[in-house]
This record gives structure tokens, C-alpha cells and sequence, in this order.
């Protein structure tokens, strides 16, 4: 099995469209991190728009953790967006040239080798996601430096910089769980339509009926607690000035059961599936 | 026989693809294949591989081996945007085989690949790239190999020098090879037993040059001033430049030639011409077990 | 009629003298306060308002006669515009007449009530009420009536009697609650219209606690 994972990493990292892809998403990065940057005075006015009248203000809220915030609203969407092309075309492009065919005359169990795709599949995400943590932490501070941090989430959160820094730190891990869903569901779909346009299409479909569905309430009750969709906002839970640590572990519990169940069911049908 | 097909059948949907077809092969064997395109060779030898499974009928393999079969499908499948060293790297890991730079280079030098070549296979020919399938094929000493249509794309110097390495293989390393093509002649140089597929049906089966002398109706044979050979009167012939396409029975061509010869008439080629209505007829019996 | 004529300036001249006096317990607390020439200190800042969410915030303080108070702080601070003036000169910086209001009770406390009424149009308020301690001659509470923003009602406790700088000031204001636009940054399910339209003006609070006084003051 570590051969297998071996094997994809070595193919992962040979291809020159990973690099395509990390560098595409290192270029929105420090876009939107200047971007945010210059947005961010106008942002910060609006907040404290009704404060002006009967406050002053000592110390600049336009700092590096903002502009981390900031950064963190924008990744889900752009990210799994990219994340979802490279993983779905480890597999999809395994149909186009036939290698799968290939490895499948060598002596090597089906489903162990699908397994190995969806683990570094799962690797390669958590490591993109570590990556851009590392470098929006980095980059912000060495340019725009520390402070509190202003949220506005059913009303103005300050957090002390410490305190920002923490909650950052904890909603990358939480988006990188979601992240790690959207992958395995690309990985998923792949295996369902091999092509890969079909499976850039439904996998672009998915994610964006994800976050449409965010949105929609559906109202109290446990399908909205549940439904998959809902999950992919836990990161948000970390900016209510008292953190909810029992709902951000049941949604990232749920999220890993989701996560288990799109693998079992694309481990399932590729065993089940005939090559060719 | 180490490697047979017994009685396999498949379906598409409502369409019968194969249809009670056995196969088989021994050591040291090349078995041909033949069959026009749509006929079912490639389905047949995915059937072999384990790729789709057969609607009825089994697959014997020889046990005990972690690899019995290897082989290439259509064209071979390869990374390539990787190197052929590390494409035998790859596939070698992938099933537990961990070899050294000299153990790989040395599968390179079994196919003849050159092995201070290090760009990627994008760049190597079809002559290359089917070496190198073979070379992947070979991985882990499988006693079978299946080859589907391994002379498509190849110039005349590809095709002789693959030739003689599929030759070598059977003799040396005794393995049993079969091959598919819907070219006779690619066929008829190499194997010693020949299959004859027609839509999905077995409806030849036999030694190939026994099977080829079989189905051979005419003979074209070649000299200066044939068309005044004398004892070519007594048969059906067509005259092409200076040749002669003959209609004559197998047995009877020794006795013309030595006829030609005594008109003074020396040939200088003699090549059976295999009609390919009587190789393909149907409703014959294929006793090959 | 020279008689009435003295009467008449002497009235003109009383009027006009009480129009320039100004109230003697204030005068008594203002000089109390002039005597200081600086001090710095430390602030503890903690937010009372219903939609802000804010740690308790440290910061320093620095006041020197005649100048505007500075603030220092590493943190992001949020400090009311009123209230961080102990000396009375924000009120007492252009002309003004006094108006005695008689006593009120604080917590069982009376305290001497007076009107600070600017006179000048350059006054940024309308009105003040300042409480006074006349017996301890400081400040315990005072309520500006600001022109443009808003008022304020702070609150002065001293933990010993001998001390004229605050050690603990409440502020108290009214606030109007934001609206901000639905898609704007952050988790934006919870659409509460009812909330929305209940926002309007709020009053909220600031608690300033000092310590660490550093006072330079006239001996």
C-alpha cells in the first residue's frame, strides 16, 4: 500500500498542472490580500461608521489580521474550485491515457489502488490548505503587521491580537476540513464520469449548489443541522465572541462522516466497476 | 497449455460480442490471432487480463505466480510525462518490485531501448513506446504475454525488428505469447498457431502454416519470362508483369516449380496467396483441444 | 433723581456682576483641579453596549495643563469622546454662566447640583450639569448636553476622600445600533427583522478604571 502512495505522489508532483494550479492559487492569494488591503480602510469606516460620533480610536483595525479575515471570506469558494480540477484529473486523466488500463494488468488490488488516490488526494489538499495558511499568516504580518481584530458577525466582535490569531488559526483547520470534503467528492465524481470535463462540470455544479444551499434556511430543524451544505461554514463559528466548541465538533465530526461515506461509495463502485 | 479461454462468452447490451470462443497458448508459443476489426480480439484478451469479466465460460491461468499475465492493450498506455526509467520505476513499485538503477536498465536492454535516453516518453516513437509496453509487460516474469495488435503504427523496420524480439522472447525466455492482428502477414512469419475470429465466432483454428497452406488457393509466382512457361497453360492464371498468379493446390507447387524449371524458367519468388474468403468461413469445426 | 440714578447702576452693576460670577463651590473644585500640572495613568476600558463584543482594553494616559490628553495603547482602543476630561476645561473653556440647581441625592448622598451654560457659540455643548461634592470640593457626576453628539452622563467614584482625580468613571451615552448591508462580510443567516427594526437609539456604557496615578502637581 505505501508503494501505491508513493507511486502517487511521485505522478502527483511530476505533472506540470499541480504547479499550474499552486501557483494560479498563490496569484489570487496575494491579490486578494491587496485587494482587501485597499478595501479594507472603506470596510473598516462602514463598521464603525455609528462609533465615530461618540468615539476616538487608538490603533489601526487595518492590520494583518483583517486582512487574514478578509482572505479566509474569499478561499472557499476559489480554492475547492482549483483543488477539485487537480485531484478529479489524478484519476481522469489516469481514463484519458489509458495508464489506468495499464496498471490494471499489473498485478495490483483495485481498491487499494483507488485508496491510495483518495489519501494523497487528501494529503495534497491539507497540505495546499497549510500552505496558504503559512503564507497569509506570513505575508500580512510582514506587511501590514499585528493588531485586534474587527468582526462583524450579529454585531461588532473586537478580539484582542492573540486572541485573532488563535481564531484564525483555528478556522483554517475547520476550511480544511471542507476542503478535504470537496476533494474526496471530486475524486467521487471522477470515478462515476472518468472524463474530465464532465467531471470539472458536476464537481463546479456541486460546489457551487454548495454554497447556494449555504444560504438557503431551511428552518430549525434537523436537516438543516445535518445536510452536508451547512457544514462548510464551521470556520464562521470562531469569530462569535464565545466560541461553540459543541457545534464545531459536531459539525466537523458530520463533516468527517461525509468525508467517509463519498470514499466508501467511490471505493465501492471502482471495485465494482470493469476496466475498459 | 498454460494460459486458455474455455467457451467464453460475452454481451453488450443485446449484442453478442463473443461467442463461444476458446483459446489457448503453451510455452514457448506464439498463437496468432486473427480477426478484422469489430471481430472481438480486444474484448477476448480483456476477458484473459481480468479487465471485464466473461457472461460464461473461465479463464485458467497458471497459479502460484503473483503475475501470470502481462500484456498491452490497444496501444500501450504510459506516463508520458514521465521518463522510461521512471515509468518502469512506477509500475515496477506500484507491485511491490523494487529495483536498482542497473536492474531497470537492464529490462531497457531485454527490448532493446536505449538507456542513456532520459526525456520523456511523449517524444519516443511508436517502435519505442510498444518496447517499452513490453518492457512493463515483462515486470514481475509473467509466463504469458498478450499482445493486442503490437505491429499498428510500426514501419517496415519496426515491424521486422519487433518481430524478432517477440521470436526471441518465446524462445529464450520460453514464454507463451499471443498476439492479435488483422494483417496476415504480420502474422503468418511469427506464430506457430493461428485463431481465426469472424464476429465474435472461432471459425478457424489450426497450426498456422498447415492452417495457411489450407486456405491457400493461389500462388504467385515470380520469374523473367514467366509468360512463356508452357506448363502454366494447364492451369488458371493471371499474369501481373513477371509474375503469375497461379491457381494450384499446396501440394502440387513443388512439381510446377521443378516443371518452370526444366522450360528453363527459374523463379525467383513463390508466395502463397491466402484467401481470406475460405480463412474466414463459417460453419467448420475448430478442433484444437 | 441722582438717587434713583445710583439705584439703577447700582442694580446694573449687580446684574452684571452676578452674570460674571461664577459658582463658588465650582470655582472652589476648578482650582482644586488647575493645581495639577500633569499626570499620567493607567486605563482599563471596559465596553457596555448591547451589539459590541470587546475584551476589556489597556491603555495610558497623559495629561498635562493647558495641552490636549494623549493616549498610548498597543491594542486597538475605543475611547469616549466625553469623559477623559477631568479638569473641567473642556467645559469651562469659553465663557459661561453658572446656574445653581439645589441639591441632589446620590446613594443616600446629597450633592450640590449646578447649570454650566456656554455662552460663546464656539461651546461644542448646550448645557452641562455637573454634581458637586462641596464638602470633599470634586466632582461625582456630570451631564453634557453635547450640539452634535449626543448626551453624556458620567459618572466620577473616588476610592478614598482625599483624592480629586477619579479612580473609576462611567460614561454613559446613547448610541444608535448599526446597519450594515445583509451581504456584507461574515455568517449572514440570521436575518432578524424585527431586531433590525427595533435597532434605533440605544444607550450604551464605558467603564474607565485608573490607576497608577503619576501627578505632578502645584505644592
Amino acid at each position: 500500500m505505501q508503494y501505491l502512495l508513493k507511486a502517487e505522489i511521485f505522478k502527483l508532483f511530476k505533472q506540470s498542472k499541480t504547479y499550474y494550479a499552486l501557483g494560479a492559487l498563490f496569484s489570487i492569494e496575494l491579490l486578494i490580500l491587496f485587494s482587501a488591503y485597499y478595501q479594507g480602510t472603506t470596510i473598516i469606516d462602514l463598521l464603525l461608521e455609528n462609533l465615530k460620533q461618540k468615539f476616538y480610536f487608538e490603533g489601526t483595525l487595518l492590520n494583518g489580521n483583517l486582512l487574514i479575515y478578509l482572505i479566509l471570506n474569499t478561499l472557499w469558494f476559489h480554492l475547492p474550485l482549483i483543488l477539485m480540477i487537480v485531484v478529479s484529473g489524478t484519476l481522469t486523466s489516469e481514463y484519458k491515457d489509458r495508464t489506468l488500463q495499464t496498471i490494471m494488468l499489473q498485478p495490483v488490488s483495485k481498491w487499494k489502488y483507488i485508496l491510495s488516490k483518495y489519501l494523497v488526494a487528501i494529503a495534497f489538499t491539507l497540505l495546499v490548505v497549510g500552505l496558504l495558511a503559512i503564507s497569509s499568516f506570513g505575508l500580512s504580518y510582514a506587511f501590514f503587521g499585528k493588531g485586534d481584530l474587527v468582526v462583524y458577525l450579529n454585531g461588532l466582535n473586537f478580539f484582542d491580537a492573540t486572541d485573532a490569531i488563535n481564531r484564525l488559526q483555528w478556522s483554517f483547520l475547520s476550511g480544511a476540513l471542507s476542503m478535504v470534503f470537496f476533494s474526496v467528492a471530486s475524486l467521487t465524481i471522477a470515478i462515476l464520469f472518468k472524463e474530465a470535463t464532465k467531471t470539472w462540470i458536476v464537481s463546479a455544479f456541486f460546489l457551487i449548489l454548495s454554497n447556494i444551499l449555504l444560504k438557503v434556511d431551511f428552518g430549525d430543524n434537523w436537516f438543516n443541522q445535518l445536510f452536508f451544505a451547512k457544514l462548510n461554514d464551521t470556520w464562521q463559528y470562531f469569530f462569535y465572541y464565545t466560541i461553540n466548541w459543541e457545534q464545531v465538533l459536531f459539525n466537523s465530526i458530520l463533516s468527517l462522516v461525509y468525508c467517509l461515506l463519498f470514499m466508501g461509495a467511490g471505493i465501492y463502485w471502482f471495485h465494482k466497476k470493469d476496466i475498459g | 497449455m498454460i494460459i486458455s479461454g474455455i467457451n467464453l462468452t460475452k454481451y453488450y447490451g443485446k449484442r453478442k460480442v463473443l461467442d463461444n470462443v476458446s483459446i489457448g497458448c503453451a510455452a514457448g508459443e506464439i498463437c496468432g490471432l486473427l480477426g478484422a476489426n469489430g471481430a472481438g480480439k480486444t474484448t477476448l484478451f480483456k476477458i484473459l487480463f481480468g479487465l471485464i469479466t466473461p457472461d460464461s465460460g473461465q479463464v485458467v491461468l497458471p497459479k502460484h505466480s503473483i503475475k501470470p499475465i502481462g500484456g498491452i492493450i490497444e496501444k500501450p498506455a504510459l506516463y508520458e510525462y514521465l521518463n522510461a526509467q521512471d515509468n518502469i520505476h512506477l509500475f515496477a513499485s506500484i507491485q511491490g518490485l523494487h529495483l536498482t538503477k542497473q536492474e531497470i536498465n537492464a529490462n531497457l536492454i531485454k527490448v532493446g531501448l536505449p538507456i542513456n535516453r532520459t526525456d520523456k516518453v511523449e517524444n519516443f516513437s511508436m517502435g519505442m513506446k510498444q518496447r517499452l509496453g513490453i518492457a512493463i509487460a515483462l515486470l514481475n516474469n509473467p509466463t504469458c504475454l498478450v499482445l493486442d495488435e503490437p505491429f499498428t503504427g510500426l514501419d517496415p523496420l519496426g515491424v521486422s525488428s519487433l518481430r524478432k524480439l517477440i521470436a526471441d522472447l518465446a524462445e529464450k525466455e520460453q514464454l507463451a505469447i499471443i498476439l492479435s492482428s488483422h494483417i496476415i502477414e504480420e502474422l503468418s512469419k511469427l506464430c506457430h498457431t493461428l485463431y481465426v475470429l469472424k464476429e465474435g465466432k472461432l471459425v478457424n483454428a489450426g497450426p498456422a502454416q498447415q492452417l495457411i497452406a489450407e486456405n491457400t488457393e493461389v500462388y504467385n509466382i515470380c520469374a523473367d519470362n514467366i509468360k512463356q512457361a508452357e506448363c502454366l497453360k494447364n492451369y488458371q492464371v493471371e499474369f501481373k508483369g513477371n509474375c503469375a498468379m497461379v491457381t494450384i493446390a499446396a501440394a502440387e507447387v513443388p512439381h510446377l516449380i521443378h516443371l518452370l524449371d526444366k522450360e528453363q524458367i527459374f523463379i525467383t519468388s513463390c508466395t502463397p496467396e491466402l484467401s481470406m474468403e475460405k480463412l474466414f468461413e463459417t460453419n467448420r469445426s475448430c478442433n484444437i483441444y | 433723581m441722582k438717587k434713583i440714578g445710583v439705584i439703577i447702576l447700582f442694580q446694573f452693576l449687580c446684574i452684571g456682576l452676578s452674570a460674571q460670577v461664577v459658582d463658588a463651590d465650582l470655582l472652589k473644585v476648578k482650582n482644586r483641579l488647575d493645581s495639577i500640572l500633569s499626570f499620567s495613568t493607567q486605563l482599563k476600558l471596559e465596553v457596555d453596549i448591547s451589539f459590541i463584543n470587546m475584551p476589556v482594553k489597556k491603555a495610558q494616559m497623559f495629561y498635562t495643563k493647558g495641552k490636549r490628553v494623549k493616549f498610548s495603547s498597543d491594542d486597538f482602543v475605543m475611547l469616549p469622546k466625553r469623559g477623559l476630561d477631568f479638569s473641567l476645561n473642556s467645559l469651562l473653556e469659553y465663557s459661561f454662566i453658572t446656574v445653581d440647581r439645589g441639591v441632589e441625592m446620590r446613594n443616600g448622598k446629597t450633592y450640590k447640583a449646578i447649570n454650566i451654560i456656554p455662552t460663546d457659540k464656539r461651546a461644542d455643548f448646550s448645557i452641562a450639569t455637573v454634581l458637586i461634592d462641596t464638602k470633599l470640593k470634586r466632582v461625582m457626576e456630570t451631564e453634557i448636553n453635547t450640539k452634535k453628539d449626543g448626551t453624556y452622563l458620567l459618572t466620577l467614584q473616588y476610592n478614598t476622600e482625599a483624592k480629586i482625580l477619579p479612580d473609576k468613571v462611567i460614561v454613559n451615552f446613547e448610541i444608535e445600533k448599526i446597519r450594515i448591508p445583509i451581504n456584507f462580510m461574515g455568517k449572514d443567516t440570521e436575518l432578524d427583522r424585527k431586531k433590525m427594526k427595533a435597532a434605533g437609539t440605544k444607550t450604551g456604557a464605558i467603564y474607565l478604571t485608573m490607576s497608577n496615578y503619576q501627578i505632578k502637581s502645584v505644592l
